[in-house]
């Protein structure tokens, strides 16, 4: 998994040669603010790579790796509205009609055969190594208290070292540590920790891609570190800005989706 | 697996006296169906379907031991059997239907053919805010997972069974409005069970529900009225919230002054050795001015290594305490010693001692028949293959349904299920007593 990680990297950094080149509105938080970066800005900053647009949808395709053979793979399509509203449509033919519902700090899923709004923890796992929360929850701003802990490389690209401590109840996580790149804020990786300390997960930010000039998350990889050999891939693709009807997010009218 | 009833056929092992449905259209889904026909909503509009069928065969332990069927001879049991169901949920624009099909075969019964169309609606969006509903359909109100209080408009769910795997549940005649302002919504709901066969429209009773739900702060809140025309005006509020990010909680509870409730007669008497002439149920409590109420509450936690474990306790209390329900199982075990020979009467009051038999299994109720109950499931998924056991335990007589399923997902479309069915318990408990001891179905679904 890891070759095939590092030639992604290379297409990330073509994408962000691309970007930078192109002189969009994607910053270093702190480029006018002196050497120290301001932690919560940088997590701004990151989470713009996930969120392009105030309302928007992009479709997610989850698989799910054991020992490097595919074992399970899922499209998810994704509408977000603002900052705490997420809807996620669930793609395969053996899950049809399934809908993830985020609001604020709230899960619901609604599965056809029981024809209800199920309220569900952002931990509970979607596909493979991916929970909820992975694929719902695509602000850490919101969710976490964060403080600079330093500067560290990973596979040579200069990143700062930021510590997320959940501040909502519906953070995915309870820990996260997260390196962003010195250059420009983008996620490049995260470990994941349990409320007891174990070591989670670690998720790496493989690629991104230009979309709408704007520079957004393409690729990431998810490793559990609780279950040996277990690989879990999100890509992610067609963003589209569109205007999404307010009452799609409410809870009552999953039933009505289709 | 057990049911009730002449020509019984093999139906989910705790659905016993469920009211059989009758092959039926309901008029409101005649309307529908001639709309879907005749329009064709504007613009483009793709089909949205979703087909699955799953066969199930299933091989049952009668239970030698139980009061109710002597010599399998009360109500015969199937000991092969096999259950066959496809369905189709179809949207097109505005219009949504679900159709079902069953096939039913047993050792003891010649194969068995039904179609329904369990659910036919129009949903119509009448501006940003409020939608319409016309038509057939499930509506679900409650946040409980194994009982549901708070859904006085939907199909009373089978702890055995949830999710409702064979898709029988139907929905109902309605007319629904649902505004949806930010994170709350209300809706209004009539309904009418009204039936067209034979030419004729025969109107069921008017039925009113109304339902408030907001989302503040994290907590899921509804407050539901529901009145029938008849009966009784019923309250009650259903509520979850999630701690952390793993532990769910939830809880329903529904309240009305008096009961309609049917009870049997026995449960007055502690003289078990009696017969009945004519029907013996009546409803003991319809001029109560008690509060009954349902009480539900639980709660669900996730483990990092992702096993969810699910916790109900539901109290119910229109069902019998553990002293009404001794003295029915004591006239039940009357009538059985009755009918195996046992007691020595009188050649002329076996017929009716058998007829006793039969109306005494009324009482029983496959969302059980007692007061308190505890659910416990346990569900965890790995590689295609997901386990689930879930435990329907009595808190009075602890006596216990359980249900392991293992399920080997093939490929997409396609997976394959194992389901034990036990029942565990003493003699004169709840399950204990059941027709069957146990059941393994083995069953395979595909999902287009």
């Amino acid at each position: 998994m890891r070759n095939s990680v590092s030639i992604r990297l290379s297409t990330a950094a073509l994408a962000a040669a691309t970007f930078l080149a192109g002189g969009t509105s994607y910053r270093p938080a702190f480029a006018q603010e002196g050497s120290r970066p301001d932690p919560r800005k940088l997590l701004e900053q990151a989470d713009l790579s996930r969120n392009g647009w105030d309302t928007f949808e992009v479709t997610a395709v989850i698989r799910n790796y054991q020992n490097g053979e595919l074992k399970d793979e899922g499209s998810f399509d994704t509408y977000i509205k603002g900052a705490d509203r997420t809807l996620v449509k669930f793609m395969n033919v053996d899950v049809k009609g399934q809908y993830l519902l985020m609001l604020e700090d709230a899960m619901w899923i609604y599965l056809p055969n029981t024809r209800k709004p199920i309220r569900i923890t952002p931990l509970q796992r979607l596909l493979g190594d991916a929970s909820n929360g992975d694929v719902a929850r695509t602000r850490w701003a919101g969710d976490y208290d964060v403080t600079l802990k330093g500067e560290e490389k990973v596979d040579d690209v200069a990143c700062y070292v930021l510590d997320l401590v959940a501040r909502s109840d519906g953070a995915t996580y309870n820990h996260v540590i997260l390196w962003v790149r010195t250059e420009d804020s983008r996620p490049r990786k995260a470990e994941i920790y349990l409320t007891s300390g174990k070591h989670y997960k670690t998720i790496f930010y493989d690629t991104f891609s230009v979309v709408h000039g704007r520079l957004l998350l393409a690729q990431m990889t998810i490793i559990d570190r609780l279950r040996e050999g277990s690989t879990t891939t999100m890509t992610f693709n067609g963003y589209n800005p569109r205007e999404i009807p307010e009452k799609w997010f409410n809870k009552d009218y999953l039933e009505k989706l289709r | 697996m057990t049911s009730v009833g002449p020509g019984a056929r093999p139906v989910d092992p705790y659905r016993i006296l469920e009211v059989r449905r009758a092959i039926r259209v309901a008029p409101g889904g005649v309307l529908i169906a001639v709309l879907m026909a005749c329009s064709a909503p504007a613009g483009a509009q793709d089909l949205d379907y979703r087909i699955s069928a799953v066969d199930e065969a299933t091989a049952w332990h009668l239970n030698p031991a139980t009061p109710y069927n002597a010599g399998n001879a009360i109500v015969p049991q199937p000991v092969r059997g096999n259950t066959g169901t496809a369905d189709a949920a179809l949207g097109y624009g505005i219009f949504s239907t679900s159709l079902g099909f069953t096939a039913v075969a047993s050792d003891i019964q010649r194969p068995d053919y039904r179609f329904d169309v369990r659910e036919v609606a129009v949903d119509l969006s009448l501006g940003e805010s409020w939608d319409l509903l016309l038509g057939k359909k499930i509506l679900k109100w409650g946040t409980g997972y194994a009982f549901n209080p708070t859904g006085v408009i939907e199909p009373q769910r089978s702890p055995s069974d949830p999710t409702d795997r064979l898709n029988q549940n139907e929905g109902r005649n309605l007319v629904s409005l649902t505004g949806f302002i930010g994170k709350s919504s209300l809706t209004a709901v009539y309904l009418n069970d009204a039936v067209y066969a034979h030419s004729s429209l025969a109107w069921g009773k008017n039925e009113i529900a109304l339902r408030a739900y907001t989302f503040l702060s994290g907590l899921d809140l509804s407050l539901v009225a529901h009145y029938r025309e008849g009966d009784r005006l019923e309250l009650g509020a259903n509520t979850s919230y999630v701690v952390g990010n793993d532990l769910e909680l939830h809880g329903e509870v529904l309240a009305k002054r008096g009961s309609s409730m049917l009870y049997h007669a026995i449960l007055q008497s502690d003289d078990p050795a009696q017969e009945f002439t004519a029907f013996p149920y009546a409803a003991a409590d319809d001029d109560s001015r008690e509060i009954f109420c349902k009480l539900l509450a639980g709660g669900q936690f996730t483990f990092a290594n992702g096993i969810n474990v699910a916790l109900e306790y539901y109290h119910n209390q229109e069902g019998l305490t553990l002293r009404e329900w001794k003295r029915w199982m004591n006239f039940v075990n009357f009538q059985d010693a009755v009918q195996r020979g046992a007691v020595a009467v009188d050649p002329s009051l076996i017929a009716p001692s058998r007829l006793n038999l039969l109306w005494s299994l009324l009482t029983l109720s496959p969302r059980g028949t007692m007061r308190d109950y505890v659910f416990l499931r346990g569900a965890y998924a790995e590689e295609g293959w997901s386990c689930e056991a879930i435990c329907f335990m009595n808190a009075a007589d602890a006596s216990v349904a359980l249900i392991p399923t293992l399920t080997w997902k093939a490929s997409a479309p396609v997976s394959v299920y194992a389901r034990y069915t036990g029942y565990l318990g003493s003699n004169g408990s709840e399950f204990g007593s059941l027709f069957t001891t146990s059941g393994l179905g083995l069953g395979i679904g595909v999902q287009l």
